[in-house]
Order: structure tokens, then C-alpha cells, then sequence
């Protein structure tokens, strides 16, 4: 058996872990989307480095975290910080960047400032696609959450490690239980958090 | 709230030599055009004309590669951009409106963003919206619950919303069935006179050009090819282009049954008998009217107008001998006279008393 103190403590770490680097990514990931608009130079680096990063397998890149900045909890936010980042970045992009050009012609002729239009116009457009990006984000941050235990993040990785190592049935399935819940849980409340942000009359969902 | 506008009234807008091309085309092609503070000017031509892009030089959303334009004397360079365009109304045929916003957020947004509290905008929605003929209950709604023609007046009222001296009308009601249009220019014909603000209208349809329009000016190939008042591009095309767009021939065909008097208007307000200048002066200031009809003992002496009376001497001086009809008349062979001496006025006359005005631009209102 494993003690519910130290499942729930691995879960709280675990939560830390996910939302920490989740909201990393998006603290970071919209504001380069909308840098992104300013230019199609910008656009096409920031689209190339993110691809980049994708491209490169989960366990790499928090691998290749380690002799950058060794290892702990600060590293394996930031390696599921650049694993979140591209789905954020690039969803949103394509959302502020596919709306109407018709529209945002008359948003512009009734004399709204470039970064009103980005506001009142782009974004609420964006939401679908942004939205759908910072979910699939999430998803991805909560499972990379469990890999990081090997570069000392803590967390239900650690149970699922231990229990790998030891052949503990219980220890595995008291780590990735949770986890799956979790994945669960992000999937259903993004989901509601995006219907309520979206209005009315934008199309998708 | 008061809004800070660039101006608070149009004196004049003036394109001086306005090109706009694209790669070899020229969209647009050296316009020079004057338009008056007060009047709604149409912009007319067949399609790909340049009608859009030479509206478009005036608030700035296509800069153009030659040539100037001046609000009230000033290059609208020197404005801010944001200032300009939030100093005249802009409305289009579709897609004006944002989908994602209700009705209250579509015709607001620039309220908000001039800083109006919530109350202040409330109220300054439901006027608009009693302006355009809505509900007001339709704050609520979004664009795509509203029919054409209610999403158009919706359009109209975020346009009026800061209240600009300037309006931009491109094709507003192009996309609507027939019936309706017919319904929104009454409506706008209404509002255009309690509103009493410069216009440009942009359309394609000539009947609708004559009916909303105090001048037109045609374009095509990007070049401006008349402008004038609707009698005068009636009477006086300047070229064959002209004479078929304003459709001289179809317009008079039902004219050979016509007499003068089934045309022409009253003239019993205007008429006047009187000796002396100061007298007419008076009479006419009291009656609030610029044009008298003169008679002595009920007979026609002459006819005159405020501006020539106030430069003149004396009543003599001002008395000017008009074109005279008699009622029976044939309405053609009238029009054909006035036309050929540059007459925009005629008196109908019976029995030497004058019975009626034949008003060039009026009768051709009423034959469309
Ligand atoms: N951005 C652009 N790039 C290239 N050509 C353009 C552009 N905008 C307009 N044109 C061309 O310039 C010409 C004039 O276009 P404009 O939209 O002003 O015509 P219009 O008179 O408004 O026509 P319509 O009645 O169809 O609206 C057209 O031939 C059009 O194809
Ligand atoms: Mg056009």
C-alpha cells in the first residue's frame, strides 16, 4: 500500500508542476502570437523555432534541460514550459491571423487603434482556436509532468518511477491514476472556461 | 459627454488630383472634386470604376499615390489617423458589423473606447436606435439574428454613434431585395434631413441616385466624368456615357402624353404684388422663401430670387423675365426649351395669371 499522505502530496506537487509551466506557456505564448501579427519575418522565426521544439521527442527535451540547468523543480518547468508553448503560440496566431480581412477593414474605418482591433476584434475570433491550442497544451503539460520525475521534479512521476523500479503495482497505479484524472479534469474545465470566454455569434467551439 | 471631433462641421471636402494606382492599373485616375458642406454627394459609376477606393482616400484606409484631399481647408495628413477616421462615419454594404458583439456592443464600441460611462452609452444607444426605426429591445441581439435591413440600419446607427459631421456611405443598401431598399432610402431620406450632414453614397443604381442625391458625380475608369446637380446631368450630359447612365430616353418616353400642368407645382406661396424692394424684402423674410413671382393686378410681371434682389438697385433691376407655359402645354417640347436656354425654372401661366412652376429638376424626380 502507499500512504494517502504522500499520494496527495505527490499530487499537489504534481498540480504545481503542470499549471506552473501550463501558465508559463501561455504568459508567454499569446504575446508572441500577437508579436507574430507585427510581422510575417517574426511570424515565420517564431512558427520555425516552435516547430523545432515539437519536433524534438518529450523525453529529449527534458533531457536536454539538464546540463543547461541541471535538474530540480525549475528545469522541468522549464522543459514543459517549451513543449506547451508551440500549440499555445501557433493556435493562437492562426486564430488572431484568420479573421475576416473584410471585417478588420471596418473595424479600421470606423477608427479603432491596431491594438483595439487586436481586442475587440482578433481575439474574440481567436478564442476557438487559442482555446483548443492552451487545451492540447495542457494535456501535453500534464503528462510531461510524470517524465520530469526523472530529472527530479517531484511529483506522481515519482510514484510511477518508483513503482517501475520496484515492481509496485500499487505505487504505479497511485501515480498514474491521478494523473489520468487530471488529464480528465483539464479537459472538461478548459472546455467550460471556453464556452463561457467565446461569444455569441463566433463560430466553432 | 462631449466628443472631441477633428471639425465640428464640413465647409467643404476637396480631392485635388487624387490617383491611386495599383501596379500598372489606375484604380484611380487625377479626380478633382469639390464636395459641399450639407449635401449628400453620390458617387456613381459601373463596377470597378473607383467608386470605393476614391471614398476611400477621404478617411485615410487607401493613401493615395498622387494628389491631395482637404477637409475644410486642410490637408487630412496632418490629422491623426484614429481622429480622422472617428470623425467620420463609415458604413458598407456587408460585414460591417462584428458578429461577436451584440447590438448595444456594435454601435457603443466607439463610445467605450471615448471613454462614455455605461449609463451615458445605454442612452446614447437607444436614441440611435429610435433614430434607425429599431426596438430597443434589440440591444440584446446579435448581427445574425437581425434581417438585412435591420443589420443595416444597426450599421448606420454605430456610424452616427460619435455623431460626425462627415458620413461615408459605401453601396449601404446594395445588398438588400428591391422593396426594401425602396423602404431604408425613404427611412434615410428622413433621418439625412434631421440629421443635416455632409455625405458621400456610393452607388450603383441610378434611381437611387436621383432620389437621395443633391449632386452625383460619374465616374468611370477610374476618371470623374461629370458632376452637376441631376437636371443638369439630365439636360446637359456631358458625354454619351453620361446621357445612358442617367437613361435620358427611357426616362422621357411617357412624356409625350404629358401636359405641363400635370407636373408642375404650386405656386400660390410665392406669388406677391408689391412695388418696392424693402417691401419684397420683408414679405419674403415673413414667408421665410428665396424665390418671388411678382404680378401686378394678378398678372405676371416677372420673377426674382433673394440673392439677385439683394444685389440690386431696386425692384426693377432684380425682376428677371422667366420662360412662360401654358398649362395645356406638352411637357416635352417645355423641357426641350428650358433645356435649350439653360432655364431651370419655367412660370405655367393662364389667362396672364400665374398658375403654376415648372421646376426642371422636380418634374424629372417625378418622371423616375
Ligand atoms: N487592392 C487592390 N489591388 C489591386 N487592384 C485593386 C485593389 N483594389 C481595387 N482594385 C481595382 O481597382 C479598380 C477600382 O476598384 P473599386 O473597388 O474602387 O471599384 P468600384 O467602383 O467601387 O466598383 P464596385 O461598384 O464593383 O464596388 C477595380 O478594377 C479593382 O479591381
Ligand atoms: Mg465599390
Amino acid at each position: 500500500m502507499v500512504g494517502v499522505e504522500r499520494v496527495l502530496g505527490a499530487f499537489g506537487e504534481h498540480l504545481v508542476l503542470t499549471y506552473a509551466s501550463l501558465f508559463l506557456s501561455i504568459a508567454v505564448g499569446i504575446p508572441l502570437a500577437i508579436l507574430s501579427l507585427k510581422s510575417k519575418r517574426l511570424a515565420s522565426f517564431i512558427m520555425g523555432f516552435a516547430n523545432l521544439v515539437q519536433a524534438i521527442p518529450s523525453f529529449a527535451v527534458v533531457a536536454i534541460v539538464v546540463p543547461l540547468l541541471g535538474i530540480g523543480f525549475t528545469p522541468a518547468v522549464f522543459a514543459i514550459f517549451l513543449r506547451a508553448l508551440l500549440p499555445i503560440v501557433k493556435n493562437t496566431y492562426v486564430g488572431l491571423s484568420e479573421v475576416d480581412e473584410a471585417m478588420i477593414d471596418a473595424a479600421r474605418g470606423i477608427g479603432l487603434t491596431e491594438w483595439e482591433i487586436i481586442r475587440y476584434v482578433r481575439f474574440p475570433h481567436a478564442y476557438p482556436a487559442m482555446f483548443a491550442g492552451i487545451k492540447f497544451a495542457a494535456v501535453l503539460a500534464n503528462s510531461i509532468a510524470i517524465l520530469t520525475a526523472i530529472i527530479g521534479s517531484g511529483g506522481l512521476g515519482s510514484l510511477v518511477f518508483e513503482g517501475l523500479a520496484s515492481f509496485n503495482t500499487d505505487k504505479i497505479l497511485a501515480g498514474s491514476i491521478p494523473a489520468i484524472l487530471m488529464a480528465v479534469f483539464i479537459d472538461i474545465s478548459f472546455s467550460y472556461l471556453e464556452k463561457r470566454v467565446t461569444p455569441e455569434g463566433i463560430g466553432g467551439g | 459627454m462631449v466628443i472631441e471631433m477633428l471639425f465640428r462641421r464640413i465647409e467643404t471636402v476637396e480631392l485635388r488630383d487624387v490617383t491611386k494606382r495599383y501596379g500598372d492599373f489606375t484604380a484611380v485616375d487625377h479626380v478633382n472634386l469639390e464636395i459641399i458642406g450639407g449635401e449628400l454627394l453620390i458617387l456613381i459609376g459601373p463596377s470597378g470604376s473607383g467608386k470605393t477606393t476614391l471614398l476611400r482616400t477621404i478617411n485615410r484606409l487607401i493613401e493615395p499615390d498622387e494628389g491631395e484631399v482637404f477637409i475644410n481647408g486642410r490637408n487630412i495628413k496632418e490629422f491623426d489617423v484614429v481622429k480622422l477616421r472617428r470623425s467620420i462615419g463609415y458604413v458598407i454594404q456587408q460585414i460591417g458589423l462584428f458578429p461577436h458583439m451584440t447590438v448595444k456592443d456594435n454601435i457603443g464600441l466607439l463610445l467605450k473606447l471615448e471613454g462614455w460611462s455605461e449609463e451615458e452609452i445605454d442612452k446614447r444607444v437607444k436614441e440611435l436606435l429610435h433614430l434607425v426605426a429599431l426596438p430597443e429591445d434589440f440591444v440584446t441581439r446579435y448581427p445574425h439574428q437581425l434581417s438585412g435591413g435591420q443589420q443595416q440600419r444597426v450599421g448606420l446607427a454605430r456610424a452616427l454613434a460619435l455623431n460626425p459631421p462627415l458620413l461615408l456611405m459605401d453601396e449601404p443598401f446594395g445588398a438588400l431585395d428591391p422593396i426594401l431598399r425602396k423602404q431604408l432610402q425613404e427611412e434615410f431620406l428622413r433621418i439625412k434631413e434631421v440629421l443635416g450632414r455632409t455625405i458621400v453614397f456610393v452607388t450603383h443604381d441610378i434611381e437611387e441616385a436621383f432620389k437621395l442625391g443633391d449632386r452625383i458625380a460619374i465616374m468611370r475608369d477610374g476618371r470623374l466624368v461629370q458632376v452637376g446637380y441631376p437636371d443638369e446631368l439630365v439636360l446637359n450630359p456631358a458625354d454619351e456615357f453620361v446621357a445612358k447612365l442617367v437613361n435620358v430616353d427611357k426616362k422621357f418616353k411617357h412624356l409625350d402624353t404629358l401636359k405641363v400642368k400635370d407636373l408642375m407645382v404650386d405656386v400660390e406661396k410665392y406669388i406677391v404684388e408689391v412695388q418696392r424692394k424693402d417691401e419684397l424684402l420683408q414679405w419674403m423674410r415673413d414667408k421665410n422663401i428665396e424665390f418671388a413671382v411678382i404680378v401686378e393686378k394678378g398678372a405676371l410681371k416677372g420673377v426674382t430670387d433673394l440673392k439677385s434682389l439683394l444685389k440690386s438697385q431696386d425692384l426693377e433691376e432684380a425682376l428677371m423675365e422667366p420662360l412662360v407655359f401654358s398649362p395645356g402645354d406638352s411637357l416635352a417640347s417645355a423641357l426641350a426649351e428650358m433645356k435649350r436656354r439653360n432655364a431651370f425654372l419655367g412660370v405655367v401661366v393662364e389667362r396672364e395669371k400665374p398658375v403654376g412652376i415648372l421646376l426642371a429638376n422636380e418634374v424629372l424626380l417625378k418622371l423616375l
